[in-house]
């Protein structure tokens, strides 16, 4: 094993990517990719349709061959070894049961293929369908079976082959919105449980957050960041991740330099605002254009001569437990800021508003974060 | 075939008007074999008089024992057994493997290859059956179970229909077999061929019943009345002016050799009807 610095799980046993890049033809889908996973870390691919998160999965899986790279698991290559063989199990997004066999013979397919003992799978069947709780639908057919027993039969014949990495391509996708939410907690459930390194992919950030040991996030064919979800969230490290990850979407204003005293850069609103980064001056670029981020929830309204500024509040949705505020500053900028319950605001008003120092972002003209230091 | 019955009252009428439909149409279609197995039961004599007495006895199987009379006719039925179930099982390897190929192997020429088999589709055999003639002469092939049975062989319908069929399988699902550590070979024998199951029953019983119904190419390559197939030896057999003195015997023959196909359809049937269903599910 060369490094596992940077890996959360550590220990024996994990997988490694390294400057893996794949092509279709003249598209590239992976460009570049490097990770390292712990042997027993929970990682969440996410990102947007068509970003290469599948072909990331089918890569590792060996269902793609790669263009450059090496994907190495417990500290050996892979990326020349038939997908049999590289101790990976994947769960497809459409389940890929085969409609012709039993449960039991789905799940038994894989271990008698290694030439497994008949007793040696009986047990290994028993064992997990009791984990699965699909005990009483082994003798049915696909077919016969709802959208979330699928679902945890595909789980089992990935777990009985006992695989030092499981893979999921979008497996709740197909389920309702209540089935979505029990199995997302079943599948942590079984993470803690099994403690092998597994490794999600999803375009849900809801999922996202709350499985992820770490989550990577990818926008095209590239990794944005990786890192914890408290990580993502509150240091993203590019203007896409800003805004891909919270809901509603962090604000994104353009403002100009302003002269500042000390160290840490202020910048100018389109109205004449003047707010203080947590970027320091020094390791700014002198040129280009910036832009400043804004969580919803670290606008705050208050009395209309207390604020840094003040604006006009277009509209309000009240949700029950929170309320979005959407304001128009008088440059023209406009944004939303999160509020409790019991915001007693209306549309037309104008109102003082107060931006959280720490919690802004302040990104280049690339869209990445200076505000972060490290 | 089920009717399903709908649920409310006023559907009630429809349903008897579509059942009354369906026993008319189904008449209709029974109509000439039944008539076919009545007149087998008649003698020739009564038969000649007038085709009216088939509605009154005396009934006889006098027509039938006389087939089996003819010592070659157990023969023939064994020539058309061996000759069908070879063409069929040849087919039904022979399509899969390649209709698998063209699905999903890439290989250099793939679609070139693919154009000329349906070109294949076009070609009737009245066009290549001379120069089919003279090659098997040239190769001492006519009556030899060989020559009957390789030109049936060359399907391209049933190559096209395979194709076809596993281009539209998931490959999710071959997929989950190679990280199931299956052999390429292993995914097609357990994964696809099973699930081409109906394509291959529907594929099985139209090559059998075309190969057991063809007389063209028997009667020009086996002249050897040892090597007749049940439709060129039962041909054979028939007596001058058989539609007139013979019509008994000429329909016993037709009963007779029909009866081996309504066995085969009747065993296939339930595999068609548990691949439709599993189709649907
Ligand atoms: N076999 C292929 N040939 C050519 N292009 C492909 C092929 N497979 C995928 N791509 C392209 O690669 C890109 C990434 O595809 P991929 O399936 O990895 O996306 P994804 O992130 O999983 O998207 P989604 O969330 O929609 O599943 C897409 O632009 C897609 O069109
Ligand atoms: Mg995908």
């Amino acid at each position: 094993m060369r490094r596992c610095g940077t890996t959360a799980g550590g220990g024996v046993g994990n997988l490694a990517l390294r400057g893996v890049s794949k092509r279709f033809g003249s598209t590239v889908v992976l460009d570049d990719v490097s990770l390292e996973i712990g042997a027993d870390e929970f990682l969440v691919v996410l990102g947007p349709s068509g970003c290469g998160k599948s072909t990331l999965l089918r890569a590792i899986a060996g269902l793609e061959t790669i263009d450059a790279g090496e994907i190495e698991i417990d500290g050996a290559r892979v990326d020349h070894l038939p997908p049999g063989k590289r101790g990976v199990a994947m769960v497809f997004q459409g389940y890929a049961l085969y409609p012709h066999m039993t449960v039991r013979g789905n799940i038994a397919f894989g271990l008698k293929n290694i030439g497994t003992e008949r007793a040696e799978i009986d047990r290994r069947i028993a064992a997990v369908a009791r984990m699965l709780e699909i005990e009483h639908l082994l003798q049915r057919l696909p077919a016969e079976l709802s959208g979330g027993q699928r679902q945890r039969v595909a789980i089992g014949r990935a777990i009985v082959k006992d695989p030092k990495v499981f893979m999921f391509d979008e497996p709740l996708s197909n389920l309702d919105a209540a089935l979505r939410s029990r199995t997302r907690q079943e599948i942590a459930n079984l993470h803690r449980r099994i403690r092998k390194a597994m490794i999600f992919v999803t375009h849900d950030q809801t999922e996202a957050m709350t499985l992820a040991d770490r989550i990577v996030v990818m926008n095209q064919q590239r990794i944005e960041q990786v890192g914890t979800p408290l990580q993502v969230y509150r240091e993203p490290a590019t203007i896409f991740v800003a805004t891909f990850i919270g809901s509603p979407a962090m604000n994104i204003l353009p403002v100009t330099r302003a002269a500042g005293s000390g160290t840490l850069q202020w910048v100018r609103l389109a109205d004449g605002t003047q707010i203080e980064t947590t970027a320091s001056e020094a390791s700014l670029p002198g040129q280009g254009a910036l832009r400043l981020g804004l969580r919803p929830e670290s606008v705050r309204l208050c009395g209309l001569g207390d604020g840094q500024t003040k604006a006009l509040v277009d509209f309000v949705e009240f949700l029950g437990d929170k309320t979005h505020v959407l304001l128009s500053l008088a440059g023209g900028d406009r944004l939303v800021a999160l509020d409790g319950a019991s915001c007693p605001v209306h549309a037309g008003e104008s109102v003082g508003v107060l931006f959280d120092r720490a919690a802004t972002h302040l990104f280049d003209a690339e869209g990445r974060n200076r505000g972060l230091t490290g | 075939m089920t009717l399903r019955a709908p649920s409310a009252g006023a559907g009630a009428g429809r349903n008897w008007a579509l059942l009354a439909l369906l026993a008319l149409a189904s008449l209709a279609m029974a109509a000439p074999l039944l008539w076919t197995l009545l007149l087998s039961l008649k003698s020739n004599g009564d038969l000649l008089r007038s085709t009216r007495s088939a509605f009154s006895p005396p009934y006889t199987l006098q027509n039938y024992s006389d087939i089996l009379g003819h010592s070659a006719v157990f023969g023939w039925l064994l020539n058309s057994t061996i000759v069908s179930l070879a063409v069929t099982l040849g087919v039904l390897a022979l399509s899969s493997l390649a209709g698998y190929g063209f699905a999903r192997l890439r290989f250099p020429g793939r679609a070139v290859l693919f154009i000329v088999l349906l070109f294949g589709l076009a070609i009737p055999e009245q066009s290549v059956i001379i120069a089919r003639h003279q090659m098997f002469s040239a190769l001492n092939l006519h009556n030899t179970y060989r020559g009957l049975i390789l030109p049936g062989l060359a399907a391209p319908f049933g190559v096209f229909l395979m194709t076809q069929y596993f281009r539209a399988t998931p490959r999710e699902l071959e997929e989950a077999a190679t990280l199931d550590g299956a052999s390429r070979f292993k995914i097609f024998w357990r994964i696809l061929l099973p699930l081409s199951l109906p394509a291959q029953a529907t594929l099985g019983i139209f090559t059998f019943l075309s190969t057991w119904n063809d007389y063209w190419w028997p009667l020009i390559s086996a002249t050897d009345s040892d090597m007749y197939t049940l439709t060129v030896g039962v041909a054979s057999s028939q007596m001058n002016f058989a539609q007139t003195n013979g019509l008994g015997y000429l329909m016993a023959q037709a009963v007779f050799a029909s009866a081996p196909i309504l066995i085969v359809y009747v065993i296939f049937q339930r595999y068609i009807v548990a691949g439709v269903s599993r189709a649907a599910t």
